[in-house]
């Protein structure tokens, strides 16, 4: 596991006794980072795997899974990379696949404008003049700041920078380098149910392909919770008018498709209008407001991005061990693994994916800690094995501003520290609380949770876990030079006797 | 010659959906779906623009203004308003109106008083807040599946966007809807605006019940009302065959209600499902541990909606029962075939009056409720303290008909030993007023066993009891709300400007009491801390030259009822309110901090307290007293120790700062929004999913 920052980036590599046989790399992204950092990174990925990677997964298309490739596409492009997989989404020939993808490039762009919108109407005052006169007025405009701040979030994760207007191109950047740019041999689009086995010099190992979701459907759901919404499909078509409207041209005449009545029916003579924008009664005006749908948009565009990750699990057919690394899968996803047509059962008559969830022995925590990336009843409850060891990728120094209100979620530490007795391995443990009033550290929650394993169990971890000395780093922040010592990565033995 | 003076009409009837445009595509539906709403004669703009409300068309999402509806054009006006339509806009500003103005009505009746919406309050501390004539709707003000009332903009804004419906069978795919055309959004939206204006602190989340109050108390005003139409129910019960006294009628048709457009603000699945292996609708099955276990506002809301209802069916079942018997010769079974129209006509009154029962219970109950940190258990007991104060004889069984339902889902008061209609109600402390003079009919002595002992305080409490019964006087005849709004302010903050027609308000009232000797007793009457003591309890000296802390009271009101017998009903009622603030370390209780200095100091929080106070003005007495202390009142009353109330400042503070944060929306939680900091839009986000 990479420490770059919130994002997985993990190098996996297998051995037969002593001898190195097969190299994997999964996902190659952080949340930010400058290409000067980042090298570091990518220059140490290169060193470790001589540039030869057999496989390759890129699990989906966010920001925190990509952007070393954006960042650092003169390293990877000498790479020699064997294989690369990705979930059937991601197979542009597919004509599903591009209809759905033009789709949702068009709320791409309605959100990235509309992160535009909001930050222009902050930066001119607008919003602060609008709430002008009220009591608390400066609470609800710092309220509206932070909102559009995680908008913003929310638009870089799925937008790369200089990507608006005409030069949309589909794609984030380092999705685009991966699909274009780099020696790769074989490309492979994996669908849910998939078993892959006999892999060249990886004997013994099967791989089976859980997610993303066959259907549509399934994609589009992202948490089970029933509040007061409208019990309708929840899909991007919910959000076509409001995009519509973020993306108007304003200097054209209306089109026909935004309007949600006749022509005929729009007051050309404006007879509310003096009411509407009595200069004493600005304070009910509702000019902004309507922007703020962006905050449901948003996260259903989020959801749906993670509940396409390419989720699998590995297995080492003779102590049936199983590594679980589901990228950033809610539960939507979680859920429909447990539908899969499997061609066997597994042990004592289970569905096979309960049965494999049974027999994790590893387990990279989906969507760094949040309350939707793993399920309950579905995921976690099953995880049962005696080894479970949990690697998690956030660290509070590089994350999303949004992120650090839903990661970590109580519950599911705590859920997470019983069942691996603290072998929770954390990117970064630095300023995040296991409590919401920030007075419990996470380390020391993880460190009272190892109370609880046996001495061999925690010779075992200790021997498993290895640091490398942290490395002196220089590298650009911004307009500054910053030098450091930082430790590159985690490194994890797991064990397939 | 005679001469013929016209008089404004008494009515206006304007015509609208029943339910949703949905049901107006369904055929067995369609022809109950389109009524006639009746409503008070106004005068009224184009827009709707009348007294209330304000209905302006304004589309934010294109910068457009949409032609309002002049309901006062004579052609609208002979035809009862424009023909429902989805497509046309008018019609939209139509409907909002009509069924805005319906609930509006339905609590004026109820509370026997005028709706005055809540306030602006200002940034400008010296103003401290301004009065809103009209409540604004903007039936198109955003592309998102959401309706919500806003209370800083004192306007209710109404989303629409494109479904595509999970009931393609009743919905077009990818068809237009408008939250403005539901009956049930509206009313549930514009339930929020009215409580807003008598509870404001009731947006503030203190525990896991307020919020859920809120929202269950929209939905069941918003499910009763449709009850209230006749029409809705004779078609529904006379397609019944066979046993009538089955009630899951009515609970499936409250279900049905609630769901047209895909179950917005409906909290009514807690009332029964439909089972899927005999495809019948079956109630659900109630259980203790309901309250306890739900804490999100919306399951727990659907706790007190669905204890309402059960309420509501016991009683009809008891209006009922008689006219079963006559029907089926005392056998219960009903003969094959249609039902009598004249049987289905009386079955529909009578569950139409049981549910304008109900809902005006539900209202009334408001007057009698703490003004701040509401539980379900306060609720019920101020459910049986309005009904018992106005309905001396409850031959119908009203009242234990809704212990019953509260008791089957563990809502429980806090406090009360057992569960009777005696232990719920509020103690009437029937403290009476002495007036100066021994010959005055209206003299009585004290209670002498009551909580105020000192001569001081009562003397007070009897020249209060004087200045609100002038205040009733002065109130009684007048119709105009701003007038109303106008007077009442006086009443509280006093009239300086006027000297003659007032001298002092009922808060100076108040504030020069507490610095008189022995007066201590306001404290143990109100919780407050009304006494020399407040520095050490957190709470800040009132601006000005004297010692007194700071509280402030606000809705002051006259309720003027009539009873089932002709009875009447005569009260003033007010709130005191007032701030202390409170540190915590380690989930207790640890120090106090003055508010409104500057930033919250670390792990420090604001407890709010605050009393309700009602005075009888018939038998001339302060008759309740309903509060949520800030002081240990037992503390108090033994030792004569002045502390603060740890119980409940730890209860607040678990809830607010722990399980309350754990238990947001995923939405609120991407984006930070916790309980206290909600863009001031509280309803908003608690609609986001």
């Amino acid at each position: 596991m990479y420490r770059a920052g919130t994002g997985d980036c993990f190098i996996l590599k297998f051995y037969a006794g002593k001898t190195k046989k097969f190299t994997m790399m999964i996902d190659g992204g952080v949340w930010k980072g400058s290409k000067t950092y980042l090298a570091h990174f990518v220059q140490n990925i290169k060193e470790t795997t001589g540039g030869i990677i057999d496989l390759l997964v890129i699990t989906h298309e966010h920001l925190d899974h990509v952007l070393m490739f954006e960042r650092c596409e003169h390293i990877f492009k000498d790479f020699i990379i064997e294989e690369l997989w990705f979930g059937w989404t991601e197979n542009d020939s597919d004509k599903k696949v591009k209809e759905w993808k033009k789709k949702y490039g068009d709320r791409k762009i309605a959100l990235k404008m509309v992160a535009d919108k909001l930050n222009n109407l902050i930066v001119n005052k607008n919003i602060e003049n609008s709430l002008k006169g009220n009591f608390n007025a400066k609470e609800m405009y710092n309220a509206r700041v932070n909102f559009s701040e995680i908008i913003s979030g929310f638009s870089e994760l799925h937008i790369s920078e200089g990507d608006n207007e005409n030069i949309y191109k589909g794609a984030l950047k380092g999705m685009h380098v991966i699909k274009n740019k780099l020696n790769i041999k074989k490309i492979k689009f994996l669908n849910q149910g998939e078993i892959v086995k006999n892999i060249k010099n990886l004997p013994g190992i099967k791989f089976y392909i859980l997610g993303p979701p066959d259907l549509y459907d399934q994609v589009n759901k992202e948490s089970g919770k029933e509040g007061e919404t409208y019990n309708h499909n929840k899909d991007l078509d919910e959000h076509e008018l409001f995009s519509l409207s973020v993306q108007r041209d304003q200097s054209e005449r209306l089109k026909e498709i935004l309007l949600p009545f006749e022509r005929s029916f729009i007051d050309n003579n404006k007879t509310a209008q003096s009411i509407y924008e009595d200069p004493i009664k600005v304070w009910r005006k509702i000019d902004y407001e309507w922007l703020f749908s962006a905050g449901n948009l948003s996260l259903r565009m989020n959801s749906l991005t993670n509940n396409l990750s390419l989720a699998f699990a590995i297995e080492f057919e003779e102590s049936k061990k199983v590594m679980l690394f589901p990228g950033d899968a809610e539960i939507g996803s979680w859920e429909s693994w447990h539908k899969i047509k499997w061609p066997e059962k597994g042990a004592n008559n289970k569905h096979l994916t309960e049965d494999l969830l049974n027999r994790t022995v590893f387990y990279k925590v989906a969507h760094h800690l949040s309350h939707n990336g793993t399920a309950q009843s579905l995921g976690m409850e099953l995880m049962e094995h005696t080894e479970l060891t949990a690697m998690a990728t956030i660290d509070y120094s590089n994350i999303s501003n949004g992120w650090k209100n839903t990661m970590p979620n109580k519950a599911l530490l705590k859920e997470l520290l019983k069942r691996t007795k603290g072998r929770l391995i954390i990117q970064n443990e630095d300023n995040i609380y296991y409590d919401l009033n920030d007075k419990i550290k996470l380390s020391s929650k993880i460190k009272d949770a190892k109370e609880s394993m046996n001495s061999d169990e925690l010779t075992s971890f200790t021997k498993n876990l290895a640091i490398p000395k942290p490395k002196l780093i220089s590298y650009q922040k911004g307009n500054e030079n910053v030098t450091e010592e930082k430790i590159l990565y985690f490194e994890y033995t797991v064990s397939g006797e | 010659m005679e001469t013929v003076t016209l008089r404004e009409p008494a009515y206006r009837k304007i015509r609208a959906y029943a339910f949703d445009p949905s049901l107006s595509l369904q055929i067995d539906t369609v022809e109950i779906n389109e009524m006639e709403y009746t409503l008070p004669w106004e005068k009224l703009d184009p827009g709707p623009i009348g007294s209330y409300l304000e209905v302006i068309d304004y589309d934010p999402t294109l910068d457009l203004y949409y032609k309002p509806v002049d309901l006062d054009q004579p052609y609208i006006l002979v035809e009862n308003g424009i023909r429902p339509s989805e497509s046309n806009p008018q019609f939209h500003q139509q409907m909002v109106y009509a069924v805005a103005m319906t609930t509006i009505k339905n609590f004026e009746k109820a509370l026997g008083r005028k709706i005055i919406w809540s306030t602006r309050l200002l940034e400008d501390k010296n103003k401290y807040e301004e009065y809103v004539p009209k409540l604004r709707l903007y039936p198109h003000a955003f592309r998102d599946s959401n309706a919500y009332y806003s209370p800083h903009k004192k306007a209710i804004l109404f989303g629409y966007f494109k479904s595509r419906s999970t009931h393609s069978e009743i919905q077009m795919p990818n068809a237009l809807v408008f939250t403005c055309l539901s009956h049930d959004i509206i009313a549930h939206e514009i339930t929020h605006a009215i409580l807003d204006g008598l509870y404001r602190h009731y947006n503030e989340p203190t525990n896991p019940d307020v919020l859920a109050f809120h929202e269950a108390f929209a939905d069941i005003v918003a499910l009763f009302q449709h009850f209230t139409f006749p029409e809705v129910l004779k078609h529904q019960i006379s397609k019944t065959r066979g046993n009538l006294e089955n009630q899951n009628l009515l609970g499936q048709l409250a279900q049905e209600f609630g769901s047209a457009i895909g179950g917005y603000g409906s909290l009514r699945d807690a009332i029964g499902s439909v089972n899927p292996e005999t495809k019948k609708w079956e109630p659900k099955t109630p259980n203790p541990i309901d309250y306890k276990k739900n804490v999100e506002p919306h399951s727990r809301g659907s706790v007190l909606v669905a204890a309402v209802f059960e309420s509501f069916l016991t009683i009809y079942k008891k209006r009922v029962a008689d006219l079963l018997r006559i029907a089926t010769n005392g056998t219960g079974v009903l003969p094959e075939g249609e039902l009598h129209p004249d049987l289905v006509n009386r079955m529909a009154k009578e569950a139409s009056k049981a549910a304008k029962h109900v809902l005006n219970m539900c209202i009334r109950a408001l007057d009698y409720c703490p003004p701040v940190d509401i539980t379900f258990g306060d609720y019920l007991r101020a459910i049986v303290t309005a009904d018992v104060d106005l309905v001396r004889n409850d031959d119908h069984e009203y009242r234990l008909a809704f212990i019953d339902s509260f008791r089957k889902r563990g809502i429980y008061p806090v406090g009360i030993k057992t569960l009777s209609v005696d232990s719920l109600k509020q103690k009437e402390l029937n403290i009476f007023a002495k007036y100066e003079n021994e010959n005055d009919s209206n003299y009585k002595e004290f209670n002498s066993d009551v909580l105020i002992k000192n001569d001081q305080t009562k003397q007070y409490l009897s020249i209060l009891n004087k200045f609100l019964k002038e205040y009733g006087d002065k109130i009684k005849y007048v119709t105009n709300r701003e007038e109303i709004y106008h007077i009442t302010s006086d009443y509280i903050g006093g009239n300086y400007e006027n000297p003659e027609s007032l001298v002092k308000g009922l808060y100076t009232r108040w504030a020069m009491k507490i610095e008189e000797p022995g007066t201590e007793e306001l404290s143990t009457l109100t919780g407050l801390a009304l006494n020399s003591h407040y520095h050490e309890l957190g709470v800040r000296k009132a601006d000005g030259p004297y010692n007194f802390p700071s509280f402030n009271i606000q809705n002051l009101r006259l309720i003027s009822r009539v009873g089932p017998d002709g009875n009447l009903l005569n009260q003033v009622v007010f709130s005191i309110f007032q701030k202390s603030g409170v540190i915590i370390k380690n989930g207790k209780f640890a120090d106090h901090f003055i508010p409104d200095d500057g930033p919250l100091p670390e792990n420090g929080f604001i407890l709010l307290g605050g009393c309700t106070l009602i005075f009888d003005l018939d038998s001339n007495c302060l008759r309740y007293s309903i509060s949520k202390p800030i002081l240990n009142i037992e503390e108090m009353e033994a030792n004569h120790r002045f502390i603060v109330n740890s119980k409940r400042v730890e209860e607040q503070f678990q809830y607010q700062f722990d399980e309350g944060l754990e238990d947001r929306s995923n939405f609120n939680k991407y984006f930070g929004i916790d309980l206290s900091n909600n863009f001031n839009e509280p309803f908003a986000m608690l609609h986001n999913h």
